[in-house]
């Protein structure tokens, strides 16, 4: 294609279209840069956790950007290891490990990024939130909203921020569908599964189960939700169970080709 | 002798209705009317917006005589209503070195200003139309009709304007910018949600002059192809909001606004929304977040608002202040404009000054007025004559700047060069019973509030920076902490997501650059050479320098103070709280504090 850019990644010649996000572009190139609230599920990113920033040198001029969302629009030199973003990953990586200590994750990549920066001395300094795993990337309400649920937000702003539902009780729009706890990339959304309902968000939900083989198929009112918002009939059976009667319809249907 | 052109303007900016200025306001009307001198014959009161010497109001001002009266109750009404064709009420007037001064320019908090902005804030009535037509209102508006995008475009880059809420963006880029987008509609968005602590520039602004603000605001408008405007207006500027809405009103009646501009074929309306009272809604990318019925939020601004901005739709947002010196540009013209001002930063800034300085107020002055011409010329030096110790500009933004540097041209460019930023025009004068790494904590404490708390470095650097500000202002402080703050204060500049977290380490910065003797101080010898955090601090009074005055103890809010009536006091110090009431209201300097902790 003519107006494909070609630009150097660490010194590493890569192609990209104008406006690609310089994050998808190393990633396809094999060039990994830690990010933690990016998911190939959106379209659109928070930019906000700024564990992927990198430095671009362009028309003579070096800045840092967040490739996550920083689109390629001309020829680039991008350093995602240079000394300032080392120095910059581990100080950012620090203050997330030192917001939620609870989280294994986040702990291994404070510390890979802190050795890488010469060691975590000074850190230690620093005050702990207790009990803590969420590191408000924002994901989880990326996801509800996406759904077009909008049973979480954040909440408050600046030291106090935090993801909660409405006033803190529990949403009618909720609808217990786990894509926030799942798209959390630090586990800290917690909820419990007893042989009948699921907890979450503090609220308990009635799980609907398959009709031929008996297994949870999520809650009821995620599964009519979902009916609702494709259009098809409410699903009596699990996933599973669907594609085997499937595969047995096609076997009657083909057995005497 | 009275003759039907004698006006009285009382100053009724929120500071002097505060003070009671609608009372003067008031008083002045009765007394007027039994006098025979109200409705169709002689003297009118005009409610004016902010006159600018906010600590010396009310402010009451006759015309044409330009007799200036300050500090004005209810009470003086009389004598200010006989002094019309009278001698002047001399308790009333500016004094200074025991002389008397009558007129406004007397006054160097006056003299020495240059007003394009605030023109006509203090002398017109904010809620009449006719008076500000009658003093060139509008008038730029019709020029600027009569010219095409492109030539208004031209006469704003012309001029030099750049974005006075603080981050200096030529006016005229920006609107050629989005004019360039064949994308519709465009809107064009007022930023009202001023909200540095001590700054009061805008609201003043729109109180005083609001026809100001909306006939740049459709000269932008014109500019860029805008149909549809908002003004976007801090929940806290009640006044401001009232004012602004009240001229939008006039504005559509008198056919200036709505589908018809003017009686041309152009259309503009325009229409208010309340902010909800957060600090980073200022932030052009929140603001339209907010507007929109979103979490107030920055975003990624790799594609500019003027592409993509309110609605996703190419948006110019402009701060008040910027909009509503456009007026100007076109009744004088653009070259006019530039003459004033230094080489990149053209044109006049206002700025509110307060903290320690003798007068504080609303100051308009030529971009590269220095500071000391500011702190010392206008604004009449420190407060009891004590010494200089900073100046904070740029409000969360900005930094500390002290004495060395006083005589830096202020501007968008000259500040920026020692990390502190001129802003939106907000100042803080500090003597040297300021503790500096307590400014710093209270900066920092505010935008933990403050910040949307989005991005990690700016809301988890911040939480971190007042961790380690508290421990050293309470004595737990540690070797290693200085470079620490600089440290997280470097990522924070460099790594936050917008402006606000990129400028949010300043204070600490500039402070750590600029006293840095001091944070040492209060990390090794566990001091406060301020005599300010009370943690490290004992209060005493010398019993040589007392007079027994007895000030002390009335104002100690812990009842730790005693003594006798012209005797020698002495402050308990189990019951002192170290709060400092005392020695700020010692006359005689006598209250000494010393070392509290063990080094």
């Amino acid at each position: 294609m003519s107006n494909t850019l070609t630009i150097t990644i660490d010194g590493r010649p890569c192609t990209c279209e104008p406006g690609e996000y310089l994050y998808d572009v190393a990633e396809r190139n094999g060039i990994h840069i830690p990010a933690l609230c990016r998911s190939d599920a959106f379209e659109d990113h928070r930019a906000c956790c700024r564990v992927c920033l990198v430095e671009v040198e362009e028309r003579g001029r070096r800045k840092v950007v967040t490739s996550c969302v920083y689109p390629v629009e001309r020829e680039c030199a991008v350093y995602t290891n240079s000394e300032k973003i080392i120095e910059e990953r581990a100080v950012t990586l620090a203050l997330l490990a030192k917001r939620a200590p609870s989280s294994d994750v986040i702990a291994d990549m404070a510390r890979e990024a802190g050795a890488a920066a010469g060691g975590a001395a000074g850190f230690d300094r620093l005050v702990t939130l207790d009990d803590e795993k969420c590191i408000l990337c924002g994901l989880c309400v990326q996801a509800c909203d996406s759904l077009g649920t909008g049973a979480i937000s954040t909440v408050n702003r600046g030291v106090d921020k935090k993801v909660s539902t409405p006033y803190d009780e529990p949403s009618e729009d909720c609808i217990g569908c786990l894509s926030c706890a799942n798209v959390c990339p630090t586990g800290a959304i917690e909820y419990t599964q007893d042989a009948t309902s699921r907890t979450i968000w503090n609220r308990t939900f009635e799980l609907a189960f398959c009709e031929r083989c008996g297994a949870p198929m999520g809650t009821k009112a995620a599964v009519s939700r979902a009916a609702q918002q494709t259009g098809i009939e409410e699903p009596h059976v699990c996933d599973a169970c669907r594609k085997k009667e499937l595969a047995d319809e096609m076997m009657r249907t083909y057995r005497y080709v | 002798m009275i003759n039907g052109t004698d006006k009285i303007l009382v100053c009724c900016g929120t500071s002097c209705i505060a003070n009671g200025a609608l009372d003067v306001a008031d008083a002045l009307e009765k007394e007027l009317a039994e006098r025979g001198l109200s409705g169709d014959v002689s003297v009118s009161v005009t409610r004016t917006g902010c006159s600018g010497e906010c600590e010396q109001g009310p402010i009451v001002r006759l015309m044409p005589r330009d007799l200036m009266y300050y500090r004005v109750g209810a009470r003086d009404a009389k004598a200010i209503v006989d002094s019309i064709d009278g001698t002047p009420v001399k308790k009333l007037l500016y004094r200074h070195d025991g002389q008397f001064f009558e007129h406004m320019s007397d006054n160097p908090f006056y003299a020495l200003q240059h007003k394009v902005v605030l023109k006509d804030v203090g002398v017109i009535d904010p809620l009449s139309l006719d008076d500000y037509r009658a003093r060139g209102g509008y008038e730029g508006l019709k020029r600027a009709l009569t010219m095409t995008p492109d030539e208004i475009i031209s006469e704003v880059e012309k001029s030099g304007l750049r974005g006075k809420g603080g981050a200096g963006f030529p006016t005229g880029r920006k609107w050629r910018s989005a004019a360039g987008y064949d994308e519709w509609p465009k809107y064009i968005v007022c930023n009202g949600d001023e909200g540095d602590p001590g700054a009061f520039m805008d609201g003043s602004t729109m109180e005083g002059c609001p026809h100001a603000v909306i006939e740049g605001m459709i000269i932008g408008a014109l500019a860029i192809g805008a149909e549809e405007g908002i003004l976007y207006i801090r929940d806290e500027y009640a006044l401001a909001r009232d004012h602004i809405q009240h001229a939008i009103d006039d504005a559509y009646e008198a056919g200036i606004l709505g589908d018809s501009v003017m009686g041309t074929s152009h259309k503009l309306h325009l229409s208010i929304v309340r902010g909800g009272g957060a600090f980073v809604c200022g932030e052009s990318t929140a603001l339209m977040a907010s507007i929109a019925g979103r979490v107030g939020e920055p975003r990624a601004k790799y594609i500019r608002s003027v592409q993509r901005g309110l609605f996703d739709k190419p948006t110019v947002l402009n701060n008040v202040e910027t909009l509503a010196s456009i007026p100007a540009i076109f009744r004088l013209g653009g070259d006019e404009y530039a003459k004033l001002g230094t080489g990149k930063s053209k044109g006049t800034k206002v700025f509110a000054m307060v903290g320690k300085v003798k007068h504080t107020g609303l100051v308009e002055v030529p971009m590269g007025t220095t500071l000391r011409t500011l702190i010392y010329d206008i604004g009449g030096g420190i407060m009891d004559d004590r010494p200089f110790k900073a100046i904070q500009t740029g409000g969360p933004s900005g930094g500390c700047i002290p004495e060395s540097l006083l005589d830096l041209p202020v501007d968008f460019d000259a500040l920026t060069e020692y990390g502190a930023m001129m802003g939106s025009g907000g100042m803080i004068v500090m003597d040297d019973r300021s503790c500096m790494v307590e400014v710093a904590r209270y900066y920092v404490d505010f935008l933990c509030e403050e910040s949307c708390g989005k991005c990690t470095p700016c809301r988890e650097g911040l939480r971190q920076m007042r961790a380690i500000l508290t421990d050293i202002c309470e004595g737990r402080g540690r070797e290693g902490d200085i470079e620490l703050l600089e440290r997280i204060g470097r990522t924070m500049q460099d790594a936050s997501l917008c402006a606000l977290g990129r400028t949010a380490p300043n204070p600490v910065l500039t402070t750590i650059r600029f006293f840095r003797d001091e944070y040492e101080a209060h990390i090794s010898r566990k001091e406060c050479p301020a005599g300010v955090c009370p943690d490290l601090t004992r209060f005493a009074i010398d019993a040589q320098a007392c007079t027994g005055c007895g000030m002390c103890s009335r104002v100690c809010p812990a009842d730790a103070i005693a003594g006798e009536l012209k005797a020698a006091h002495a402050i308990d110090p189990d019951k002192c709280i170290a709060c400092g009431s005392c020695r700020e209201a010692c006359r005689f300097d006598a209250v000494e504090t010393t070392r509290r902790m063990p080094a």
